[in-house]
């Protein structure tokens, strides 16, 4: 049983697809900048006999995102026709889901160890999106404006709307479920998941618990649009609804905006209306049944889900958790990491070298890893160069900056630094060994005559002729040509 | 041969052949039109010169010996509900009487392409809502064949246009039997195929789960031709059948109907009907006796008690949504108004007749919560019972046989003030629609007054061929259907 008192909370979270076209047309889904009105079609407007046909692209995303949060995927589902009278509805009516969503079931995994929790999923199911109201009054809000206009280019966006349970516990726990919801549909490549342009839209519904342990009397706040908003507007509300109760008063059920600049929420003034969607079957469309194979084919075709890829990097690898977390928030890092590695590098190495050097310059450079111009490939030899001993940290950072300023690979770098170009093997090693070997002439007897067990001269012998060659050497070939020269 | 008593595929073969032009048939229309169109007023809006600059283009085709289609240079009449790029579709209502659709539908391209010239749109009930297009906002459509009658609707114009010899064939929309009832009441062919045959996209919407494009004719051999031409899968309407289409006129041509079962439908046998029809369904009966058919009863119970109800409960719900787009904010009529409600109200109560407004209002209260499990899902699971029932008899028998229509065409003004009486006429049409079957009404003689007498043939989906063989038997004793006023 729940403590009396303590919050319950529950998302809904509208996450936009990102297939290239809309849900029931052929239309851009790419609408942010757009002249208004451009990305429509006699569907996507609801002209009188127009009619949608489901973008089958959109159902594979949203059953790969119903299968990495282990949600069971329907065969067999249909959309409803949601009605309600409002100017950035085209048909009077969204299309969406009812009774038999996409998908049920499934949970999201947040926080680590101890504080590793399942947030239990209730549906996921697909509709479309509305398109926008532009107000023209200053404040941008309808009471004040004198003529608003309607941009239809947002209308008919696919959505999907994934709800949890109300199983949420602190307003610190929303915000980690968020996050992690939209670190997996990055991953899964659904969907660019940015709450501020509002591909990724919350809604909660809280409560505190009543005395006698039972759910209390729900809020549902809005307009929350980043993680920061998402976390105060919890606790504002929260707080404000203890603060009724402690005073005696009750909750109001009702809808509450979040309002960011002052930080409250506020009620939607005046009544409540009850809304009665009278949602019916959509005749349009005939009942989604996934082909055999579908749902297979999309689990083949998922990337491993970031907290699996978290707990490899610190089992495997062993990167600290921190580490971990930082490499694979987001899907492109993970992947650069993991190429890094594939390629030759250590995973520490190729860890600190991402999180100081890569990172550094995608903030500099205000970039994300897709287009950061040093590929894995030619990451990987100058941090193999580092552990072997062949360069210094410090030479490296310069060769780095040198690749990323004028996307050279490593080899390429070091020669225009002036360092010897290529590796020194052959006649040209062999000469610098007969240089060491003669400056170090002390050292080479006590080899021969045995006064070497544990090859403490021997090693400093090679680090001696690495330092000559400037690490543009193969310590193994080294050492082989050093054990000839000493014949022994 | 009078070039207007001629069928669509003789004046298509003519027109190949080089023995007439498409401009001299569309010319024979227009004069035809110009005679006979003051007394009717089948017509909303004529398109006599895009008409004759589309038959000079097919013209030059057949001069340049390309392919000009099955159906070049052929006249055609379009109902007000199917779009037509650029070109005025009211629907028969304020609502849309300056609304020019940015899109042509399927069905109007499938035509054009296949070389028909669209000459005009025709009358109709306000959004196909009606018996006898008395609800056409503009003004009524009278019975060619009797002025004070009315010429059946919901596709009156259509109807009367074939009657009259305006075209040998016209496009309608059947939800109900808004085909095959005025077929009835202008003494023409009307078909209403299986749902799915022919596609809605760019019709118009009344009832989605019911609505279907069909042909009028004055030959079975048009219908068959201009199935060929319509029945299509379209990518643009989900719910168009993706299954292959035989070549309709195969059907035609058959010695007998040796082998053929019909059924009679007991219940049916039982509903009052007036004395000229029952006359004219011993007459079809004896007919297609003659020619090898064999009779039996069937048992349709649920369908008498239940299929005026139901469809009068799922027809209003599916238009309630359908219809709730027109709200005075993108197209269509916009009334002056204060504020967002205020310009609903006004733009939908000036807007809609009627009878539109009741079907809303009907619609809205069964879609309702607290309505929809007494109403909208009782009728759902009537509707499953009709079909499973239909589905039955079909295992006796290939065909069913019975009245388009109770009554013959009724008086203008008879009905108006009495929309139940008008609702049950079609009592025989609207199960059609309730089971997604095929249904052909033909001209069975006239009454004594003069006045058509429909019979019609109800086939199980995808029966169409069935259909067309048993009313070419008919035909073939009967004679095709005259033109009203004699032709010319």
């Amino acid at each position: 049983m729940r403590q009396p008192g303590s919050p319950v909370i529950g998302l809904e979270i509208h996450v936009q697809v990102a297939t290239e076209s809309k849900l029931f047309c052929a239309c851009s889904t790419d609408y942010i900048g757009a002249v208004p009105n451009t990305h429509v079609c006699p569907v996507c407007l609801g002209q009188p006999g127009s009619l949608p046909v489901i973008n089958g692209r959109v159902v594979e995303y949203a059953v790969r995102t119903a299968l990495a949060l282990g949600a069971r995927v329907g065969k067999s589902t249909r959309f409803h026709r949601k009605n309600y009278f409002y100017p950035d509805l085209p048909k009077a009516y969204q299309i969406s889901q009812y009774d038999r969503p996409l998908a049920e079931g499934g949970a999201l995994p947040i926080g680590e160890g101890e504080n590793r929790k399942e947030i239990p999923i209730t549906r996921l199911h697909l509709e479309e999106d509305a398109g926008k109201l532009v107000h023209s009054a200053a404040d941008g809000r309808l009471g004040h404006s004198e003529y608003s206009l309607v941009d239809y280019n947002r209308g008919g966006v696919p959505l999907m709307e994934i709800v949890s349970e109300p199983e949420i516990s602190t307003p610190a726990e929303a915000r980690e479920y968020v996050a992690t919801l939209r670190q997996l549909v990055r991953y899964l490549g659904v969907s660019d998941g940015d709450m501020e342009k509002g591909s990724l839209r919350v809604d909660a519904n809280v409560s505190l618990t009543g005395a006698d342990g039972k759910l209390g009397t729900k809020v549902e706040i809005k307009n929350m649009n980043s993680l920061r908003a998402l976390e105060r507007a919890l606790d504002y509300e929260i707080a404000r609804q203890a603060d009724l109760i402690r005073k005696g008063e009750s909750v109001r059920q009702e809808t509450r905006h979040w309002d960011d600049g002052n930080g409250l929420t506020c009620g939607t003034r005046g009544k409540e209306e009850a809304h009665d969607y009278r949602y019916f079957p959509e005749p349009d469309l005939p009942a989604l049944v996934l082909p055999d194979g579908f749902v297979e084919k999309q689990r083949d075709i998922m990337p491993e889900m970031p907290w699996i890829l978290k707990e490899r990097f610190v089992t495997d690898w062993g990167l600290s958790l921190q580490d971990a977390a930082v490499l694979t928030e987001l899907p492109g890092l993970s992947r650069y990491v993991e190429d890094c590695v594939r390629e030759g590098a250590d995973p520490q190495r190729a860890a600190n070298w991402i999180r100081t050097e890569v990172l550094r310059v995608l903030n500099e450079k205000r970039i994300g890893i897709e287009d950061f111009g040093v590929p894995a490939e030619n990451l990987s030899p100058l941090l193999v160069k580092i552990d072997r001993g062949e360069l210094s940290t410090t030479l490296a950072k310069t060769v780095f900056d040198r690749m990323v300023a004028e996307g050279l690979t490593a080899l390429e770098a070091l020669e225009k630094i002036g360092a010897p170009s290529g590796r020194l093997t052959g006649e040209r090693l062999r000469n610098v060994i007969e240089r060491v070997l003669e400056k170090e002439s002390s050292a080479v007897e006590e080899i021969k005559s045995g006064k070497d067990p544990k090859g403490k001269k021997r090693g400093f012998l090679c680090g001696q002729i690495m330092r000559e060659a400037r690490g543009q050497a193969d310590p193994e070939e080294v050492a082989k040509t050093l054990s000839r020269f000493l014949g022994c | 041969m009078n070039r207007l008593q001629m069928s669509a595929a003789d004046l298509a073969r003519a027109v190949k052949n080089r023995e007439v032009s498409a401009a001299e048939n569309v010319q024979a229309s227009i004069a035809r039109i110009e005679e006979v169109e003051g007394r009717v007023h089948a017509l909303l809006t004529p398109l006599f010169d895009r008409a004759l600059e589309k038959a000079a283009q097919i013209d030059q085709k057949v001069g340049k010996g390309e392919d000009p289609g099955p159906l070049a240079g052929v006249p055609v009449i379009v109902k007000d509900n199917l779009c037509m790029r650029g070109l005025k579709t009211t629907c028969g209502s304020r609502m849309l009487e300056n609304w020019r659709p940015p899109y042509d539908a399927s069905t109007v391209r499938f035509m054009e392409e296949a070389g028909a010239v669209i000459l005009g749109k025709a009358n109709m009930d306000e959004f196909a809502m009606g018996s006898s297009t008395e609800n056409s906002a503009f003004f009524p459509t009278l019975n060619p064949w009797d002025l004070d009658r009315v010429p059946g609707g919901s596709s009156g114009g259509s109807a009367a246009s074939v009657a009259c010899g305006y075209a040998p064939l016209a496009l309608g929309s059947d939800t109900g039997g808004s085909i095959r009832q005025p077929a009835a009441f202008c003494g023409v062919y009307g078909l209403k195929p299986t749902y799915g045959l022919i596609s809605r996209y760019g019709l118009v919407a009344f009832a989605s789960s019911l609505d279907q494009v069909g042909p009028f004719s004055r030959s079975v051999e048009d219908l068959a031709l201009v199935l060929n031409v319509l029945a299509k899968p379209d990518p643009a309407d989900a719910t168009s059948s993706r299954r292959e289409r035989p070549d309709f006129m195969t059907f035609l041509g058959k010695e007998n109907l040796k082998g053929l079962r019909v059924g009679v439908v007991s219940e049916f046998e039982a509903y009052p009907v007036q004395p000229e029809i029952k006359e004219a369904m011993e007459r079809v009966q004896n007919i297609l006796r003659e020619a090898g058919a064999r009779f039996s009863c069937v048992n349709l119970p649920t369908t008498i008690e239940a299929g005026l109800p139901c469809y009068y409960i799922i027809a209003p719900a599916e238009a309630s949504s359908n219809l709730a787009r027109y709200d005075g904010v993108r197209y269509g009529l916009s009334v002056e108004a204060r504020n967002l409600g205020d310009l609903y109200m006004k733009t939908r109560g000036r807007g809609f007749g009627a009878e539109v407004k009741r079907r809303i209002l009907t619609g809205t209260y069964v879609l309702s919560s607290g309505y929809y499990d007494a109403y909208y899902l009782v009728a759902l699971k009537a509707r499953t019972k009709i079909s499973r029932e239909f589905k039955e008899a079909f295992q006796d028998v290939d065909m069913l046989l019975m009245p388009t229509t109770p009554t013959l065409p009724f008086r203008q003004g008879e009905n108006v003030e009495d929309p139940i009486q008008m609702y049950l006429g079609d009592v025989f049409t609207l199960p059609v629609n309730l089971a997604s079957l095929p249904g052909l009404s033909l001209n069975a003689g006239y009454s004594k007054t003069g006045l058509p007498v429909g019979i019609q043939l109800v086939g199980p989906q995808w029966g169409e061929g069935t259909l067309l063989a048993a009313a070419e038997a008919v035909e073939r004793v009967l004679g095709k259907p005259a033109c009203a006023f004699g032709g010319v």
